[in-house]
């Protein structure tokens, strides 16, 4: 059987980040499995840049100012103990990716460029250009091939074995030759990234965000903490929700609307364009409702307007985003401004984690981070780079804690590991057989249509009910599914199978727990209760499966210093 | 009109390939992706291929289409039809790949390779005792920034011309890309690390500089222009003894003094006097086609004066 001290689920930034830090104490086994080669992990998507307060750009800026901003940003839903352990770990974070070899663009005194992002009082964003994720991801990837990281690439994680309140190790699947394989761990990270594929097309996630660690975790009785809150990325490709990278906006570009206008100047008077993400999502939208979006045939959207920024800024600061643009709406920036609607982007819930400087779970031995986890830091509404360095900062707390995880715990018991496994091959054996039955992209496509109609931006009860009744009702009709493909080499449809699960039962969370909270905050918008409650949800959602039941409760906030005031901008 | 367009995938299960056709009703402004994406969902849910991201960043959806690596979520399938005049095209994985299903090869081996020329930095020139931070320039910064665009979809592993004529013996142009992302980067304190490798292992000398890495890389990634710099690099410290250098070198000579080459002298230079003896067979069959004129000792072009000014130019940028 495979045996590990530490094992790591996921190879993106946060996974890797925590491989490194594991593999850091040499008396323990390390083991990353991640589902795509390290290097094709959404991480590398991310854009804009990474936050930190070094106070390059601005002398201003400070750790108290990126804190402020970070809690103001949730809407005061962020644990601001939490908070002040991530702001304050930043810049050492960066700047230890910066000694690791990430290339960074420079200011002219050689020190990391900053960049001004949404939501932010000062420019902190550190960048490379417009690929900042990439070339994290590249790095981090690099480093750990110095230190000899043992990878299981296209190995895909199916379950977390946890018995009667024990984590015992995982089930995993070699995707190259169909075996099914337990692995033996005291200890593992999951860090395998958010689950905006809920929305299908309608988000600026690649096609395997399906949330298969934050299913897994959740099948396991750990709670899913704050599902409700989804963020939309205001600047997603009209066409396809590709993301025009919230640097658009940071370099100074235009949001307008059919009459010309910059339109901004209604909803976010001071910071305009810079306004935070739910903020200018959410008057995008409302600038197509009430009539004033560009195009028509029910395809509206607005226009990002770069022109004037000049070729020279452009193809400096933003070539990918003009490539993006002239790849997938055949249009120059330089030229033309770009057709653009809200895309899910981000989820701001995930895997309850009970104490951030280990990113624990309630389970011992289990610990998460990265985009799967909710610390949590970005409470209603994250802030745009506060992602990457959520990312750097737990990956690195997790890989620390799921080594003195491992050294506490003892190994999983091999008996229930195979019996586990020998359940996945039965299924992996009947569905591979299976002849007949629903289509599983029916089944996806039509959990998407239900999710955007009815829990998109604006929300309302009666909307949200209808999706759940009909998420519950796509639950069964799961059940009948088929894949249609017999082979064990490389059997994506299978893969697509289990996904699509992980997808239904984490949207039947978010549902839920949206529809229970009763208020506006962050990025949950309701239009049958506008206003923020504190008195009555200034709280967390927590849904947690026992069976196939959801239990909905909530666990108070944690506010240090920073009391709730009206979030104005 | 409704249009149908074909594809016609190589496929293979993991014991035989075969070719297989599949019609899908035209739809404009669509990538090649989105038919494989639409395949696989409402046609042939065993079709096996790639895909993350959908935005040209993650690297996974390379795939040969009409011969041609491209990556599938970046290509315009209009732009494909009207290329080749036509509403079938036939995609293949990669060349130079292992092949595990269908669209889908190996990369494992490409790793190892990628390893070997420690793609990693090697430094502590300015922070001493890994604290702090290294001062770089952005023109210092621009310096890696072409290089550090590869996202390994493998683009140019596929189309290079040498590798797949040389093997084991020529690296994938990437690895090049990698080896001179480290050996370019200021911050780097050990160039010479990422250099060898691609010097002693990976015939840094035997690109022919053919450019289909350049041509085929769709991020604008410059290999061949990478193995230049790397020749250049190599020679600047010194390693000069090697055919690669001498036949460089022969080239700049015989262009200052002349203006043109001599073929009959220059494999002398290049290889030596016993090297160039094996080659007599050849030369001689050149010889009997015509292709080779032993006794032409070309005089000095027109405007040979020109040249040489070019070169005192250079010689004293160098020294600078
Ligand atoms: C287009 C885009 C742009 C963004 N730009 C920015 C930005 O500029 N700044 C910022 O701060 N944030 C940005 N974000 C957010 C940020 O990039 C992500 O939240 C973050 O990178 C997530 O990293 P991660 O390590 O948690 O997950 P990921 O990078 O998504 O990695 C998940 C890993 O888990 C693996 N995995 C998943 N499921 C399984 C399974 N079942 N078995 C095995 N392995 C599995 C995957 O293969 C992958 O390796 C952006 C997000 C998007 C979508
Ligand atoms: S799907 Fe990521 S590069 Fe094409």
């Amino acid at each position: 059987m495979l045996t590990y001290d530490v094992v790591i689920v996921g190879g993106g930034g946060a996974g890797m980040r925590a491989a490194l830090e594991a593999a850091r104490d040499k008396s323990l086994q390390v083991a990353v499995f991640s589902k795509t080669y390290p290097t094709r992990s959404h991480t590398g998507a991310a854009q804009g840049g990474i936050n930190g307060a070094f106070a390059f750009k601005d002398p201003t800026d400070s750790i108290e100012k990126h804190f402020k901003d970070t809690v103001k940003g949730s809407d005061f839903l962020g644990d601001q103990n939490a908070i002040d352990f991530f702001v304050n770990e930043c810049p050492e974070c960066i700047l230890e990716l910066e000694r690791m070899g990430v290339p960074f663009s420079r200011d002219e005194f050689g020190r990391i460029a900053q960049r001004p992002f949404g939501g932010a009082s000062s420019p902190r964003t550190c960048y490379s250009a417009d690929k900042t994720g990439h070339v994290i991801l590249h790095t981090l990837y690099e480093q750990c091939l110095k230190h000899g990281v043992k990878f299981y690439n296209e190995w895909f994680l199916l379950e977390l074995v946890v018995d009667k309140g024990r984590f015992q190790g995982l089930i995993v699947q070699n995707m190259h030759d169909g075996c099914i394989h337990p692995v033996n761990t005291k200890s593992v990270v999951i860090a395998t990234g958010g689950f905006g594929r809920i929305y299908w097309n309608r988000t600026t996630n690649a096609l395997n965000m399906t949330g298969d660690g934050t299913a897994a975790c959740f099948n396991a009785g750990i709670p899913l903490k704050d599902p409700e809150f989804v963020q939309f990325h205001p600047t997603g490709l009209a066409g396809t929700g590709i993301l025009m990278s919230e640097a658009s906006r940071g370099e100074g570009g235009y949001l307008i609307n059919k009459n010309g206008e910059r339109f901004m100047s209604r909803y976010a008077p001071e910071k305009m364009e810079l306004g935070p993400r739910d903020l200018v999502s959410r008057a995008i939208e409302t600038e197509i409702r009430e009539g004033r979006g560009v195009g028509g045939n029910g395809n509206f959207y607005v226009l990002l307007d770069l022109r004037h920024l000049g070729k020279k800024k452009i193809l400096e600061r933003l070539p990918q985003i003009r490539e993006l643009a002239i790849d997938f709406e055949n249009l120059d920036p330089i030229e033309h401004p770009i057709p653009i609607r809200p895309s899910c982007h981000y989820m701001m819930g995930g895997i309850h984690v009970s104490d951030h400087t280990t990113c624990s779970t309630p389970v011992p031995g289990i610990h998460a981070a990265g985009e799967c986890a909710c610390v949590s830091i970005h409470g209603a509404n994250r802030l745009g780079g506060n992602s990457l360095a959520d990312v750097i900062v737990f990956g690195k707390a997790a890989g620390k804690g799921a080594c003195l995880s491992a050294k506490e715990l003892s190994s999983g018991a091999e008996p229930i590991l195979l019996k586990r496994t020998a359940y996945w091959e039965e299924k992996f054996r009947t569905m591979r057989e299976k002849g007949h039955g629903l289509k599983v992209a029916e089944v996806r496509d039509r959990l998407a249509a239900t999710m955007w109609n009815n829990v998109g931006i604006f929300r309302t009860e009666k909307e949200m009910e209808k999706a759940l009744s009909e998420v519950e009702e796509l639950l069964q009709e799961y059940n009948s599914c088929y894949i249609g493909d017999s082979s064990t080499k490389y059997n994506s449809a299978f893969i697509q199978y289990v996904e699509t699960g992980n997808l239904l039962n984490l949207a039947k969370a978010v549902a839920l727990a949206a529809i229970a909270r009763k208020e506006s905050r962050g990025c949950h918008a309701r239009d049958d209760y506008p206003t923020r409650d504190d008195a009555n949800f200034l709280k967390h959602s927590t849904v947690t499966k026992i069976g196939d039941e959801y239990k909905l409760s909530y666990i108070p906030v944690t506010i240090t210093k920073y009391q709730p005031e009206e979030r104005r901008y | 009109m409704a249009m149908e367009i074909v594809y016609r995938v190589k496929r293979f299960d993991g014991e035989k390939s075969y070719y297989q056709e599949y019609s899908i009703p035209y739809e404009k402004d669509r990538t090649i992706l989105w038919g494989l994406i639409k395949i696989r969902d409402e046609i042939d849910p065993t079709l096996s291929f790639r895909s993350a991201c959908r935005s040209a960043i993650c690297g996974s959806c390379a795939i040969r289409v009409n011969s041609n690596a491209l990556l599938a979520c970046k290509t315009s399938l209009d732009k494909q039809l009207a290329l080749y005049q036509t509403n079938i095209l036939t995609l293949e994985p990669l060349a130079n790949f292992p092949v595990i299903r269908d669209l889908v090869v190996d990369w494992e081996n490409k790793f190892k390779h990628m390893t070997e020329v420690k793609p990693w930095l090697i430094g502590e020139k300015d922070c001493p005792g890994g604290t702090g931070y290294y001062r770089q320039s952005p023109d210092e910064f621009l310096e890696i920034s072409n290089p550090t665009d590869c996202i390994l979809c493998g683009c140019c592993v596929s189309e290079c011309t040498q590798h797949t004529n040389l093997r084991d013996e020529f690296y994938e142009p990437f690895i090049f890309t990698k080896s001179w992302r480290f050996t370019a980067d200021s911050r780097d304190n050990s160039p010479k690390a990422h250099l060898l490798p691609v010097l002693n292992e990976g015939g840094l000398w035997k690109c022919v500089r053919c450019q289909q890495c350049i041509t085929k890389c769709p991020k604008g990634v410059r290999p061949a222009d990478h193995i230049s710099r790397l020749r250049c690099s190599s020679m600047n410290y010194g390693f000069t003894d090697n055919l690669g250098t001498r036949h460089a070198q022969a080239f700049a000579e015989y262009i200052q003094k002349t203006g043109r080459l001599n073929e009959v002298t220059l494999p002398l230079k290049t290889e030596g006097i016993f090297r160039t003896l094996k080659r007599i067979p050849f030369a001689l069959r050149l010889l009997r086609k015509g292709k080779l004129r032993p006794l032409y000792f070309p005089s000095p072009i027109q405007g040979i004066e020109g040249i040489r000014k070019i070169y005192n130019r250079l010689r004293k940028e160098e020294k600078k």
